[in-house]
């Protein structure tokens, strides 16, 4: 899941496995709450990989997937601002 | 893991050796053998020999290279790379239609429960699983309602 | 309308059943997530972006005012309240909680409903001709074969485990309504010397590698028809590629193979190995087609209402098609309002108009594979009074087969595997060409939208087609001209580079004015295209120096 990813932090993210909600990662658990999201640097990446991949494992979530952010901390990719903030039209 | 073989909702007794080298054999094993495709490519005229002697094809091995020989084999067991790779299906099928093949036709390998009454239905009379999960292999036939929509 | 015998019925709800076991196991952990995927779109159960998306089935697009009725009720209750008709006459839910999808399929089965094999490696719904059975063209009508084959290809034990996906399409007429030429196989019934049977196609399809169908075989008797697709589906499963997920489709099947290799491997399989146990029997057929008689059976005298109303006449003019009975018509009814998604409907646009066609077209709706619905036997002297009921939902919008009646895909706002946004361009076009003098003379056009190469949004076969594209993390729009998915069925030309999102309105409007300035007489944009070629347009889109 870290193939090709650009830029230097992130948030963790993946889809509630029984109800298909977008959640994200807080530093012990998951929430819709982005504002809550834990920060993560580059050099962590394997330890949240291996995170997601337990929680996977305990049935919480499904395709987890690491959300890339900007210098100033908001989200770079439009494909995760639509996921963060819903239909655009 | 421990592997049990299931015909519909009965163990059977695996009677079956399988042996990485041919030259291996002992006397225990010798008979009651499952070939790999290979071995049996490489030793058709000694393991044509034997009494009861089966082939493992693996789901991408194609049955056409042994279609002139079934009748060696007491039993043909379809290998699942994966449970996604349908063209076992089609081959029992064909094993059974088209070849008139009335030995064993075991599936074995990465195999799902809720594929046993296609299994069945396609010709296949046991398959190979983890025993751990025979319950969830008889749960599914036991939601079989015998209504099909084809013959 | 077929109705579910006490086998349909039994056959649903144990999917239900097996389904609810699925889930049970997946949240208990006894199923892995890549086991899960391939049983859950087996039941049209997708992870798209924001949520899980439930596929329905709509057997070759015809619902009862009940079941038009109890997928609003769905909508409301277990979704956001709308729903979205598909380019393969289906419907989606976009917001099901894994949880709720066994209590969902469990309303569907009490209306005979379900989404078994909306996607999947299977053989998936059956397409069909929207005007099946109501035109005076076709040689019979075609759905009893429709519904013949899904019956043979749900839970085909032999045939749910293929390649990649498989989509069968029957038609009965000269005119396709229905893309049969790109469709896996595709089936058109004629009548030769006084007997019916099917012109058989195959490899057809789009995504990212698109190709029109080839004809395999003239004439394959009615009874033959089942003998026939085993034989076609068996040298699939054991043929097709299995390496390459972009390879695995028929269409490249037969083009490695060679269209007469392939043929022939058919051929001798149907020849050798029919069972006779497929044999379609008169009687057999004739149950069948019985559940197919309309409601209606004679002419009757029933006329238009006459009335000065602007609104009404060129609704009339545009959205109503004569019924093959005197006295009737067929409404179109668009799901192109401007300031709609293509082809989605809410809940109370379904809850009434589901009331609208069992008042007035005997509790039959039908959906279109250009993402609308037809109401397909309305008496000439009601026009006025349904038109009227439809305009208060915003289901009269005076456009179809028109410009801002765009086929279009969900696109980067819902779906997972999207590279670019649809939805908005869509809704960009249709502000931009709104007004209704401006669509009259521009005529027929069809411009159909994708959010990535998979093409469920038709791209390939738009007289205008757009993909969706990914460049560098901006979205960014390709364009081809001359598509067409009608009996002249073609594959659009790529015009040149791709445009922004910014450009791209300009871009089509110049492709407007281009056709506008070469047009002759009464022809319509395919037609110009056709003569004039690709040049003109690209010269006018991309040529600097041309002012
Ligand atoms: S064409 Fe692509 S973006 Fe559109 S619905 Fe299909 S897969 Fe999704």
């Amino acid at each position: 899941m870290a193939k090709k990813l650009k830029g230097d932090s992130f948030f963790l993210s993946a889809n509630d496995l029984k109800t298909g909600s977008v959640v994200y990662y807080n530093g012990d658990d998951w929430s819709e709450k982005v504002d809550k999201a834990k920060k993560i640097n580059r050099s962590e990446i394997e330890e949240y990989e291996n995170i997601a991949k337990k929680f996977e494992d305990e049935c919480i979530i499904i395709s987890p997937l690491f959300v890339e952010l900007n210098d100033d901390g908001t989200i770079k990719k439009l494909r995760d601002i639509i996921r963060k903030n819903g239909t655009t039209f | 893991m421990t592997k049990v073989i299931l015909n519909k909702n009965k163990v059977l007794k695996n009677e079956y050796f399988f042996v990485d080298n041919l030259t291996n054999l002992t006397k225990s094993n010798s008979e009651n053998l499952i070939v790999t495709l290979s071995q049996w490519l490489d030793n058709k005229n000694t393991l044509s020999k034997k009494k009861n002697i089966g082939i493992k094809l693996n789901s991408d091995e194609s049955l056409s290279l042994i279609k002139e020989e079934i009748s060696f084999f007491k039993i043909i067991q379809f290998n699942f790379l994966t449970f996604k790779d349908g063209r076992p299906f089609s081959e029992a099928k064909k094993l059974r239609v088209e070849l008139q093949y009335t030995g064993e036709v075991r599936a074995s390998g990465y195999i799902l429960p809720d594929q046993y009454i296609f299994l069945l239905r396609c010709g296949f009379n046991s398959v190979e699983i983890e025993s751990e999960k025979k319950k969830f292999w008889l749960e599914c036939l036991k939601m079989d309602t015998g209504l099909y929509y084809q013959p | 309308m077929y109705q579910y015998s006490d086998k349909d019925k039994q056959i649903v709800k144990n999917r239900t059943r097996e389904f609810l076991s699925q889930v049970k196991r997946r949240i208990d952990g006894n199923l892995t997530e890549e086991e899960f995927k391939p049983l859950r779109l087996m039941n049209g159960l997708y992870l798209q972006l924001h949520a899980y998306m439930l596929r329905v089935a709509i057997p070759y697009g015809e619902l009862s005012h009940i079941q038009l009725n109890k997928l609003a009720e769905i909508s409301e209750k277990y979704d956001k309240g709308y729903g979205h008709f598909t380019t393969r006459q289906n419907i989606q839910f976009n917001w099901p909680k894994l949880e709720d999808v066994p209590k969902i399929l469990n309303e569907l089965a009490d209306v005979e409903m379900h989404a078994i094999q909306t996607s999947g490696n299977c053989i998936r719904n059956i397409s069909c001709d929207h005007l099946a059975g109501i035109n005076n063209e076709e040689v019979e009508d075609p759905r009893p074969w429709c519904e013949i084959i899904r019956k043979w290809s749900t839970f085909h034990p032999e045939f749910s485990y293929l390649p990649r996906k498989f989509k069968i399409a029957v038609i009965a007429s000269e005119k396709d309504r229905a893309a049969m030429k790109v469709h896996d196989i595709g089936l058109k019934l004629i009548k030769k010397r006084n007997e019916t049977g099917f012109e058989v196609y195959v490899g057809g399809g789009q995504g990212r590698s698109p190709f029109i169908a080839k004809k395999i075989n003239n004439f394959v008797k009615k009874r033959d028809l089942l003998n026939y697709l085993e034989a076609i589906l068996s040298i699939y499963n054991e043929m097709g590629r299995r390496d390459n997920i972009y390879k695995a489709r028929i269409k490249i099947l037969i083009n490695e193979l060679g269209e007469e290799k392939l043929k022939s491997l058919i051929e001798s399989k149907f020849k050798k190995f029919a069972d006779k146990n497929l044999l379609l029997e008169e009687d057999e057929i004739k149950k069948i087609k019985n559940y197919f008689k309309l409601p209606i059976n004679n002419p009757i005298k029933s006329s238009i209402p006459v009335k000065k109303n602007k609104e009404y006449n060129i609704w009339l003019n545009q959205n109503v098609i004569k019924h093959k009975l005197a006295g009737y018509s067929i409404i179109m009814v668009s799901l192109k309002h401007y300031n709609q998604p293509p082809g989605d409907a809410t809940a109370e646009q379904m809850k009434k108009l589901s009331i609208i066609a069992k008042q007035y077209s005997h509790g039959e709706i039908r959906v279109t594979h250009e993402q609308n619905l037809v109401l397909p036997h309305i008496k000439n002297s009601d026009l006025f009074s349904v038109w009227n009921k439809l305009s208060a939902l915003k289901l009269a919008t005076p456009n179809i087969g028109l410009i801002t009646d765009t086929i279009c895909c969900p696109g980067m706002d819902y779906c997972a595997l999207a590279t670019a946004r649809s939805i908005p361009i869509s809704q960009k076009i249709s502000q931009h060409f709104k007004d209704q003098s401006i669509q009259d003379k521009i005529g027929n056009i069809k411009i159909k939208i994708s959010g990535c190469i998979n093409a469920c949004g038709h791209h390939h076969v738009g007289n205008i087609g757009i993909l969706g594209l990914d460049r560098n993390g901006e979205e960014s729009y390709q364009i081809s001209l001359g598509g067409s998915a009608d009996e002249k069925t073609s594959i659009g030309k790529i015009v040149g580079p791709s445009f922004s999102e910014k450009e791209l309105i300009k871009a089509i409007q110049t492709i407007i004015e281009t056709f506008e300035k070469n047009k002759k007489n009464n022809e319509d944009f395919l037609s110009v295209f056709n003569r004039v070629g690709i040049d003109p347009f690209k010269k006018d889109l991309y040529d600097k120096s041309n002012p």
